[in-house]
């Protein structure tokens, strides 16, 4: 070795004892655990003393550690530790950040995703809502009256009791503060998790009008800096509250309709688009002549209307009958998709570029897939440009097959490729439930069934899975 | 090994965090536990408590003889999860490697058993929402439990038959005694060797000792018809025991006091009650006595069955003066069960004729009770709450129909305008306990609670279930 290097080496390493055994390692290696880490701390002093630092801990989850800084990523002995031993180690020398990095799951792909995990609360396990806004692969279901949290590494968090009964719509409006509406009680609430304390309550009240009271809510989103909730009074009459998220005070009241029809009915689902400021609103009423839905675009800036549209009503002659069954938008690519509830087939429209029909049907070129319609309950989900469609219990998703080159073809709306895959086997079909609710977090993708304890977690793996038949 | 002699051990902790600061004098301690060398802070070794093994290695100056390393001629491995058990107060995962026994066994050893009780079954574990079926400890012999304690530790005394079975607190081990009872009726754990014990058709209260398995001493009241004293109820506080017990005549009872401190010394009679010809609601001897520590008082109920139902009363009793400080008598809806928590600050009852459950706040002990579910089913002359028991612990109340147990818990509603949503002053909201798998048919019979355990028995089960949350179990 050259005389240089090593010098210069010998001045870059530092000696650690922890709990009795002794680590050699450089100064950069302790420093990529971030400035505000215990290592880096130690990192910063006395690099002329010979004799190693002390640190009172277990040697063997510290070598775990060691060894995810050299290489930022985890030994097979981490294998050893539980998930939460771990945690709680990496916490203390502050590289959880790294930790994080190297134990959550890859970038969400619906073609190579699978069922890792099911979370079953202790008790009441049916989730009747579940909110994964937090975006870190954490998730707090909403079962019965409580709220049970599950952090990033899904381990449980704590669970709180609400006053509510059946919590029906739920949303992570703050880190530790959900907004719960019921649609059995009236108000919107806001629960802190931590204290599992009521912090607030939101009721949609109208002194004019007097039968303007006890109104439920139905569906819950929210922007940086409001949270929109849909009410529903006892006589139908319905609107969408802004409500601010510090003051909780409602700050306006957008799209008041009497609910006397079902192009009127409350909205059952909100979406808030961060790029246009647009309020989103669907809702969609099943019958014995079929199914009848809406969509509704609002500035709430203005309270104003900007797009609607009515199944059946509007649209293509072709698709007469064929309204949709479900919808919901691409945020990213400001993309709206819907499942048509005769045909199942699914259709997308530009949010950018709205007309009288701005539908696109996607194709399935694949015989093996062709739809054979006739399924009932279907429920869409858009999440990272991945359209998640159920069809009763079976679970598909639409992928954009990606150009290589982004030339102007590709860029064009109309002739973007969507290729639809089964994300579940037969087998996961057979005894399941049917799919309530699906919501994206993270890298994961939350699944609940009806009448089936517990939410599904799927995700994608870079390990093979290979089976030794040795 | 790492070469230890390089170092001059010329450190001492600074006083946050576990690393060291360069010092003149030393505070890493070396130790030799059966040929592996560990080095651990002085600080660490003293969490083990004064007169243990590892602070009196701490106290040993290092100083004075550096180069000689004590040495404990002991498994290295469970020394090794023991120091981590020292140094972050939880067990790591690879001491599921070993049996909890090696573990306990050590850990005696060391000085750390405590500790290790602490560790794994300690009260502030309990999560009350994330509770589920985990252990069901078998008992011997055909007879079903009939009185249940628990200790803080989490050990569990059971009496089945003439027998008491008693779980240590890591519920690994038990031991089992014959008392002079046909069945016993009541139980009270006095420390994990020592219970009281009674039957509703034997004289005396016994103190058992459940170790070596002989009565310690038999309590009883004299009273005036000469007659046997059956025992009804006992209850106790941190000084005294008390103890209902009625005549062998059933025609009259009392509550007796006697002190803990002083070798069961009796100490006051109150409550004492005479049935004079049939005017047999006159004196209701209590069934369940419960202490409230923060209000110094303690509550006996009973209740019995005539022509017109299911009548008794409530009384909380100021033992120092013998008077009651509040009564209810109980004429609709009697309870079927009662119990007071001390940390809601309010009484609870299950109505024997409604199965709802009441409460009643005792920050306004003047009002009546508050149903916490359909109040109009009291006056039905069904008795769809006979036999639940309800219990409270920590911030939650548990009540048991039929086969399940239903958790009460209060939620707490910040804003002033809760009479803007109909809400009452305080809210109580009922969860269900367990998953669909953990339910069963058969009824409850007993309710405990202890370190970060429920204790559930039920009828015509020679068996007991523990009921604790998962991420807490070892």
């Amino acid at each position: 070795m050259e005389e240089l290097n090593s010098h210069s080496q010998r001045q870059d390493r530092i000696k650690l004892n922890v709990g009795g055994k002794l680590f050699e390692t450089t100064i950069s290696t302790l420093l990529s655990a971030g400035p505000d880490s215990l290592l880096a701390a130690l990192s910063a002093r006395e690099r002329d003393n010979e004799n190693p630092v002390f640190i009172d801990r277990d040697p063997e989850i510290f070598s775990v550690l060691l060894y995810l800084l050299r290489t930022s990523h985890l030994p097979s002995t981490a294998r050893r530790f539980s998930k939460q031993e771990l945690t709680e180690e990496a916490l203390y020398y502050g590289v959880e950040s790294q930790f994080k990095a190297a134990i959550l799951p890859p970038p969400l792909s619906g073609i190579d995703a699978s069922l890792i995990e099911t979370i079953r609360p202790a008790s009441d396990g049916f989730p009747t809502a579940f909110t994964a806004g937090a975006g870190d692969g954490s998730v707090w279901i909403a079962h019965g009256g409580q709220i049970s949290g599950y952090d990033w590494n899904l381990l449980h968090a704590g669970t709180i009791r609400t006053h509510l009964d059946s919590i029906t719509s739920i949303r992570r409006v703050w880190p530790e503060v959900a907004a719960v509406g019921s649609d059995t009680a009236a108000g919107l609430h806001l629960y802190d998790f931590s204290s599992g304390r009521r912090i607030g309550s939101a009721q949609w009240t109208d002194s004019s009008d007097p039968r303007i009271y006890k109104a439920r809510v139905l569906s819950i989103t929210d922007s940086s800096t409001s949270v929109f909730a849909s009410f529903d009074c006892a006589h139908k009459e319905n609107c969408i509250l802004q409500i601010d998220k510090s003051t909780l005070k409602i700050t306006s009241e957008i799209g008041r309709l009497p609910g006397n029809s079902t192009k009127t009915v409350v909205p059952k689902k909100l979406a808030y688009l961060p790029e246009s400021g647009i309020i989103f609103s669907s809702a969609v009423s099943s019958g014995a002549f079929g199914y009848s839905g809406f969509i509704r675009l609002w500035d709430p800036r203005t309270g104003e209307m900007v797009w609607e549209t009515n199944e059946p009503g509007s649209g293509r002659s072709s698709r007469f009958g064929d309204s949709f069954a479900d919808v919901d938008v691409e945020v990213e690519e400001s993309t709206m998709f819907k499942v048509c509830s005769k045909s199942g087939d699914v259709g997308m429209a530009d949010l950018r570029n709205l007309k009288d029909d701005p539908w696109i049907y996607l194709d399935e070129k694949n015989p093996s897939l062709r739809n054979t319609g006739g399924e009932e309950n279907n429920v869409i989900h858009c999440y990272r440009k991945q359209v998640f469609v159920s069809r009763e219990t079976g679970l598909e998703v639409w992928s954009h097959v990606e150009h290589i080159e982004e030339d102007v073809e590709s860029r064009d709306f109309e002739k973007r490729c969507y290729r639809r895959n089964y994300v579940d086997k037969v087998e996961h079909c057979r005894e399941k439930g049917m799919i309530r609710r699906m919501e994206g977090g993270g890298d994961r993708l939350f699944v609940s069934r009806e009448g089936v304890e517990g939410l599904e977690v799927w995700e994608s793996s870079d390990l093979s899975g290979a089976v030794s038949f040795l | 090994m790492p070469p230890f002699s390089v170092q001059n051990q010329n450190y001492s902790s600074s006083t946050n965090g576990g690393f060291v600061k360069k010092k003149s004098e030393t505070n890493i301690i070396t130790i030799n536990v059966g040929g592996q060398l560990f080095q651990t802070t002085k600080q660490t070794l003293t969490l083990a408590g004064s007169n243990t093994l590892l602070s009196t290695i701490s106290t040993t100056n290092p100083n004075s003889n550096s180069s000689i390393i004590p040495f404990i001629d002991r498994d290295p491995e469970i020394f090794s999860i023991l120091l981590s058990l020292l140094r972050t107060g939880n067990l790591p995962s690879k001491s599921k490697l070993f049996d909890l026994q090696d573990l306990i066994f050590e850990a005696q050893f060391y000085g750390l058993a405590d500790f290790l009780v602490s560790s794994l079954s300690n009260p502030s574990q309990f999560e009350a929402f994330n509770l589920e079926r985990s252990l069901i400890l078998p008992l011997s012999g055909r007879d079903s439990p009939s009185a249940i304690s628990t200790t803080n530790s989490g050990s569990v005394h059971v009496a089945h038959g003439s027998k008491i079975t008693s779980f240590d607190w890591s519920l690994k081990k038990k031991s089992t005694i014959l008392t002079h009872f046909t069945a016993v009726d009541s139980i009270l754990a006095l420390s994990p060797s020592l219970a009281a014990a009674g039957a509703t058709d034997f004289s005396g209260l016994q103190i058992l000792d459940l170790k070596r398995g002989f009565v310690r001493e038999t309590l009883n009241w004299e009273n005036q018809t000469k007659s046997s004293s059956t025992v009804q109820a006992i209850g106790s506080s941190s000084d005294y025991l008390f103890t209902s017990f009625e005549s062998g005549r059933r025609n009259s009872n009392t509550i007796m006091v006697f002190d803990l401190q002083d070798n069961f010394r009796p100490v006051a009679e109150i409550a004492h009650g005479e049935i004079y010809g049939t005017d047999l609601d006159s004196a209701i001897p209590a069934t369940k006595l419960k202490w409230i520590p923060s209000y110094n008082l303690l509550m006996a109920a009973g209740s019995h069955g005539g022509p017109s139902g299911v009548i008794g009363n409530i009384r909380l009793w100021d033992i120092r003066s013998g008077n009651v400080h509040w009564e209810i008598n109980e004429k609709i809806d009697c309870f079927s069960d009662v119990t007071v928590s001390d940390n809601l600050s309010a009484i609870f009852k299950v109505g024997v004729n409604s199965g709802e459950v009441y409460f009643a706040d005792m920050r306004m002990l003047g009002r009546q009770w508050i149903c916490l579910g359909d109040s109009r089913k009291g006056y039905k002359g069904k008795k769809e709450g006979a036999g639940c028991k309800i219990e409270s612990h920590g911030n939650q109340v548990f009540c048991s129909k039929g086969g399940d147990v239903e958790l009460w818990s209060e939620v707490l509603i910040g804003s002033t305008r809760a009479s803007e949503d109909d809400l009452d002053d305080r809210v109580f909201k009922k969860n269900s306990i367990g998953r669909l798998k953990d339910s069963s048919e058969f009824k409850i019979t007993n309710l405990g609670f202890g370190g970060n355990r429920m204790i559930v028995t039920r009828k015509d089960q020679q068996s007991v279930e523990v009921w604790q949350s998962s991420s807490k179990g070892y």
